[in-house]
């Protein structure tokens, strides 16, 4: 078996992806990641649990447009990491649960809520998990606003192609242009 | 519960009908799903089998656990965060305090993303000092868990059997690192010292020696009827629990799958040395078992052939990052096996001084979120040899 990335690209493309991106495996860890809209999460997931892919975590992190929820996959029966992400609101942040389709989603969801005041849909027990539960003050990797990157710096978009319109409109890039920003190297 | 009195449940408590328990928020909430007349069995944080400090919430039916919920956090440090607030330089002594038995892979894994963020070429002498010590970490770590994991079953000795070889090898890494515990000889671009002909000659018998031993542990405990007895067809933890938990390092590979980073993602010198990747034979606590233990002898090879190969040169690179150093912008997400499994760094920065956002990926916090269904319809007892076969460190789920 080998991996084809445009396989998963395609299959994002038909679940609505917002933007598909490459990425330099050997700077950045990954071949292919997409931004998808929330509500395909868990059927991308659902494919990718029956093409025996493992969820190694969720990462999630806050940027000016949002927080961005990284999902990380690879395949059990060859080297194949690949990632979606998720962006949601900073003011309602609420992403669905992948508990079902992964069980161990359970925890790094509520990990991520833990730390960025995250609520995930459907978790069958969302209550803290590594912080204590009368914890107070914002959630502890929030940022200030000053402090926030936008998503272009990160270089969380590869060389990506961007189909939704709003979603370029978002991040400052048109619809279909290929970003060279983190390309610099 | 922050800074005050931790007022857990009674440690073992009838529940007559809901709501008649006391206890602190996550025994009322796990107690709100259990059924009448069952027992809520409150394991740790601070018990001899919860390695560390993990909590274990048990409903009890008979001896039988029918619902399992670990409690994490009391070894939360919030090492993601000063990740936030630390140079890149500063904060490699906070890897060693992640997994204090296998430090020098989560050196490597941090080290490593930045390096490969900013392009940093290491010299090859560093590239084998890497391997050395990671592996004869790696050796340290399986050799404290067997030994903490017979403990577990009631065997005291061998611990100390353990103890002995891992002074040994922290006699050997303590001249690379200068330390015995929470070690960080890795710098951005090669490591922080040579090995010298001492260390390379404490290797050399080292390795023999450790063969040896690893025979009378054959007959003194792998073949122990009573150990046999507590893990043949205890805790069977197959292909698709691991795939739906995230499972990685010797829980999947005693699954069956020959999955490892050192082959799978293949980096630093470990394509030029030869090692098989042990499997199975059954998915079962004493699979774990024999996983591991033949990893050992792995990771020897690997070390015998590293020393034979290692060449000379520097082990730095020149003009080597110093501690104002910058990451350039940009997203970097690198993993290595560590002893538990696939540990992962995912490293992004917006070309300040210090990381935007660091993420560590614990394979520990994985394998252990699958204990609950692994330990289902168990007699407690199993479940406590189960816990043990994952192999934990507390510090690291918790991070």
């Amino acid at each position: 078996m080998t991996f084809d990335p445009e396989k998963w690209l395609t299959s994002w493309r038909q679940a609505g992806a917002w933007s598909l991106s490459r990425h330099d495996p050997a700077k950045e860890g990954l071949r292919v990641s997409a931004f998808l809209p929330p509500q395909a999460l868990v059927r991308c997931a659902q494919e990718l649990r029956a093409a025996r892919y493992s969820l190694l975590d969720i990462s999630t992190l806050e940027a000016r447009e949002g927080l961005v929820v990284t999902y990380h996959f690879d395949s059990l029966d060859e080297p194949a990491r690949l990632a979606f992400r998720a962006l949601v609101s900073r003011k309602k942040p609420v992403a669905p649960s992948l508990y079902e389709v992964f069980q161990g989603a359970e925890w790094h969801e509520r990990e991520s809520a833990d730390f960025f005041g995250l609520i995930f849909e459907g978790n069958p027990n969302p209550i803290p998990l590594l912080l204590p539960d009368d914890l107070p003050g914002p959630p502890p990797l929030r940022k200030k606003e000053a402090d926030l990157a936008p998503l272009a710096k990160l270089g969380l978009l590869g060389q990506a192609e961007i189909l939704d319109p709003d979603f370029g409109d978002l991040i400052g890039q048109p619809v279909g242009s290929g970003h060279q920003g983190s390309q610099a190297c | 519960m922050l800074g005050g009195p931790i007022n857990f449940v009674n440690p073992l408590s009838v529940l007559e009908s809901p709501g008649t328990l006391t206890g602190d928020f996550y025994a009322l909430n796990f107690e709100k799903k259990a059924k009448s007349g069952r027992v809520i069995l409150n394991l740790g944080p601070q018990h001899p089998s919860t390695h560390g400090v993990l909590r274990v919430l048990c409903e009890l039916d008979g001896e039988y656990v029918d619902r399992a919920e670990p409690v994490l956090g009391y070894l939360h440090r919030m090492h993601e965060k000063m990740g936030e607030v630390k140079t890149p330089w500063q904060y490699i002594p906070n890897l060693g305090r992640v997994d204090y038995l296998h430090p020098l892979a989560w050196n490597w894994a941090y080290v490593g993303a930045a390096e490969r963020l900013a392009g940093l070429e290491v010299p090859e002498r560093a590239e084998y000092l890497r391997v050395i010590g990671c592996e004869l970490n790696r050796i340290a770590s399986h050799l404290l868990w067997w030994g903490a994991f017979v403990m577990d079953l009631g065997g005291f000795t061998p611990i100390l059997y353990a103890f002995e070889e891992r002074e040994k090898i922290n006699d050997i890494l303590q001249i690379i690192t200068g330390s015995r515990l929470t070690m960080a000889n890795f710098r951005f671009g090669g490591v922080c010292a040579d090995g010298d002909e001492r260390f390379f000659r404490l290797i050399r018998e080292f390795i023999p020696y450790l063969r040896e031993r690893l025979k009378m542990y054959q007959g003194l405990v792998t073949d122990n009827i009573i150990l046999r007895r507590r893990l043949e067809g205890i805790g069977p933890i197959d292909v698709d629990m691991c795939q739906r938990y995230g499972a990685t390092g010797p829980i999947l590979r005693a699954a069956g799958l020959p999955r490892d980073t050192r082959r799978d993602y293949p980096y630093s010198v470990y394509p030029k040395l030869e090692f098989p990747i042990p499997t199975g034979p059954i998915n079962d606590c004493f699979g774990r078992y024999l996983v591991r233990l033949r990893e050992i002898e792995t990771s020897l090879a690997i070390v015998e052939q590293a020393i034979n190969q290692i060449p000379d040169g520097p082990v730095i690179m020149d003009k080597a990052p110093k501690a104002t150093w910058k990451l350039p912008a940009g997203e970097s997400y690198w993993a290595v096996e560590g002893a538990r499994g696939q540990i992962a760094v995912h490293l992004l920065s917006d070309g300040g001084k210090n990381p935007y956002r660091l993420k560590l990926r614990a394979p520990g916090f994985s394998n252990l979120s699958l204990f609950a269904e692994a330990a289902q319809g168990t007699l407690l007892a199993d479940a406590i040899a189960i816990l043990g076969s994952l192999d934990l460190v507390i510090p690291e789920v918790d991070r």
